[in-house]
């Protein structure tokens, strides 16, 4: 009897432990809440355009922001990758203050919607970071993973071949939950390669002229404060559209350079996407020291201000292709850059197309989100 | 037993000496040192003295006389990106009238009074072209006969940087100096000094600039 008693008491605290961490978990099932904009003329759902997503947990809301006037049309996806904070801090800031005065952008936040609902316990990651804004107020915004949550995708194929002809398999197979490998994406595929069909499908059906995909890398990539771009074949215009926004950032004291999306980068937003649709693909990166394997403590310090003692040591002595900055390289900096980037995209864009001008205001210069800090960007939510 | 321990011991001593002599001899300068170049390392980088910086963005050494005339051509030879750089830098002097062809063969000399040839090679560059290496070399060869016989002038442009650097980029290079009325470098890309010495020794104007930006203040000065 006595020890019945014992694992009884055992039980019941395991089942204590299970529930508050269960609740605390759950938490990342509840998406941050974007402020207001009066100048969001619809929100649809991705499923609009993949149907077989409705009523999953990769179905993601898709902002309208329609000038009324022609243009062209800018798709904006933020969210790709979860743990890559500064595209949804970006997107969301975008949301809350845009206002398009000629043609229109669509804006996806949460581009991997399950990607958000879990996070990457093996690499220390944690859930959440805040922001203090000025009033006293804080948006918290999660961390997540990359991968769509394996609760909701499950199990991981041994093989798997994706509409780009791209093969995952062996050590990659987890990648079969990642959006950006399976571009351009099926209807009857996997629910991430659903993801990917819906946004094919967005850009096809309303005429998408142009799409950012906003990522982060760790700080061992090679290509960071870059931008990606799908050249179709014999048409430069897409590379001197992001020379222009590469060569305009300068000006504004950034380094940024454009890239030729790479012809065996199958399955990626930037190459798939281009290859499939007629829209002009980018793809930028900044860095970010919380996804590298060299990164010490994670905490709200390491995200929000992105100073990595470790890093900076590492660029010193030549380890790291990436010169990181003494003093850290804040997550204000890098949605500032992603969004000056998309700002100096659009101009240079209806500079080279006049007829399908997409004119964007709202959007503060680079300079003045960063001594602004987040009070610029973010509303305080009531 | 204590001879084992000895012995051991020097034994994981070697394996670790050979280790980093491995480690060293194959780590990546943070200069953005290319592998292949032949001239280019960190210990010639660290050497260089840097003659532009965050005030003095620009010098020039040299001067090129009368200012070159338009129409002009700017072509790249590589297929890097900088090429589509070097026309947002003519887009913004506003001056003069030009025209950008990646691809660019002597066909496309006709009227032209300057060529600008971006150099610098980029793998990407040729596979979103649709060329191989060798493609590539043989219309930067037989391109450069062209503006021989044409006697245009040619501005040598390098402002990739650091990482534009290495055999493949030298080559091209090589190429187009020869040929040049005027350089004009990111300096960072003349840590060995390539460049500068080329010009001073063949009586050639220079810019050397400090950042991409500073290309048009470059450009400004000569056009």
């Amino acid at each position: 009897m006595k020890s019945y008693i014992k694992n009884i008491i055992v039980l019941v605290i395991a089942i204590i432990v299970a529930v508050i961490a269960s609740v605390d978990f759950l938490k990342m099932h509840v998406n941050e809440e974007i402020g207001e904009n009066p100048n969001i003329t619809e929100i649809k759902m991705l499923s609009e355009y993949a149907p077989r997503l409705k009523g999953t947990s990769l179905d993601t809301e898709v902002y309208f922001f329609d000038s009324g006037v022609e243009g062209g049309t800018f798709l904006i996806l933020g969210g790709t990758h979860p743990n890559e904070s500064a595209g949804l801090v970006a997107a969301t800031a975008l949301i809350e203050n845009i206002e398009v005065e000629e043609g229109r952008v669509i804006i996806i936040p949460r581009t991997n919607n399950s990607g958000f609902t879990h996070t990457s316990p093996f690499d220390g990651m944690q859930d959440f970071f805040t922001l203090t804004l000025a009033d006293g107020s804080e948006r918290t915004f999660r961390v997540g993973n990359r991968l769509t949550n394996p609760v909701h995708q499950w199990p991981d194929r041994n093989y798997y071949e994706g509409t780009s002809g791209r093969t995952i398999y062996g050590t990659e197979n987890a990648e079969v939950r990642n959006v950006n490998r399976l571009y351009y994406g099926t209807e009857d595929g996997v629910l991430t390669e659903q993801v990917c069909y819906g946004i094919y499908n967005l850009i096809n059906q309303e005429n998408v002229s142009i799409t950012m995909d906003m990522h982060e890398g760790s700080p061992e990539f090679l290509y960071l404060d870059c931008t990606m771009v799908n050249m179709k074949r014999d048409n430069t215009t897409a590379m001197s559209i992001a020379s222009d926004m590469a060569i305009s950032m300068n000006f504004d004291d950034l380094d940024m350079r454009a890239e030729y999306s790479g012809v065996t980068s199958y399955g990626l937003s930037h190459r798939s996407l281009g290859d499939n649709t007629d829209s002009m693909m980018t793809l930028m990166e900044t860095y970010n020291p919380s996804m590298g394997p060299l990164h010490g403590k994670m905490d709200d310090d390491l995200i929000v201000n992105g100073n990595e003692p470790n890093y900076y040591e590492a660029s010193l002595d030549g380890y790291i292709y990436f010169n990181v900055p003494e003093d850290g390289y804040p997550l204000i900096e890098r949605v500032a850059r992603h969004m000056t980037c998309i700002r100096y995209l659009a101009e240079a864009y209806s500079w080279e197309y006049p007829e399908e001008s997409i004119v964007i205001s709202g959007i503060p210069e680079y300079w003045d989100i960063v001594d602004g800090g987040f009070d610029s960007i973010l509303k305080p939510l009531v | 037993m204590k001879k084992l321990v000895v012995f051991m011991i020097l034994i994981s001593l070697l394996i670790t000496s050979a280790f980093s002599a491995t480690k060293s001899s194959t780590t990546t300068p943070s200069t953005g040192t290319v592998e292949g170049s032949a001239t280019y390392s960190a210990e010639t980088a660290a050497q260089y003295k840097y003659q532009t910086n965050d005030k003095n963005r620009m010098v020039t050494i040299g001067s090129n006389g009368e200012k070159f005339q338009g129409p002009v051509l700017v072509t790249s030879f590589g297929q890097s990106t900088d090429g589509s750089m070097i026309e947002q830098v003519m887009k913004r002097l506003k001056t003069v009238a030009y025209t950008y062809n990646p691809i660019a063969t002597g066909a496309d000399l006709a009227g032209i009074k300057t060529v600008v040839i971006a150099v610098g090679n980029s793998t990407k560059g040729l596979g979103a072209a649709g060329i191989s290496q060798e493609q590539e070399t043989q219309r930067a060869k037989e391109f450069m006969a062209a503006v021989k016989n044409a006697g245009v002038d040619v501005i040598c442009c390098h402002i990739g940087g650091a990482t534009r650097r290495g055999a493949l980029s030298d080559a091209f290079a090589d190429m187009v100096l020869p040929l040049s009325s005027f350089i004009v470098v990111k300096e960072d890309g003349n840590e060995d000094g390539k460049f500068t010495t080329f010009a001073t020794s063949n009586n050639v104007p220079i810019t050397l600039v400090y950042g991409s930006k500073d290309t048009v203040d470059a450009f400004k000065a000569i056009f």
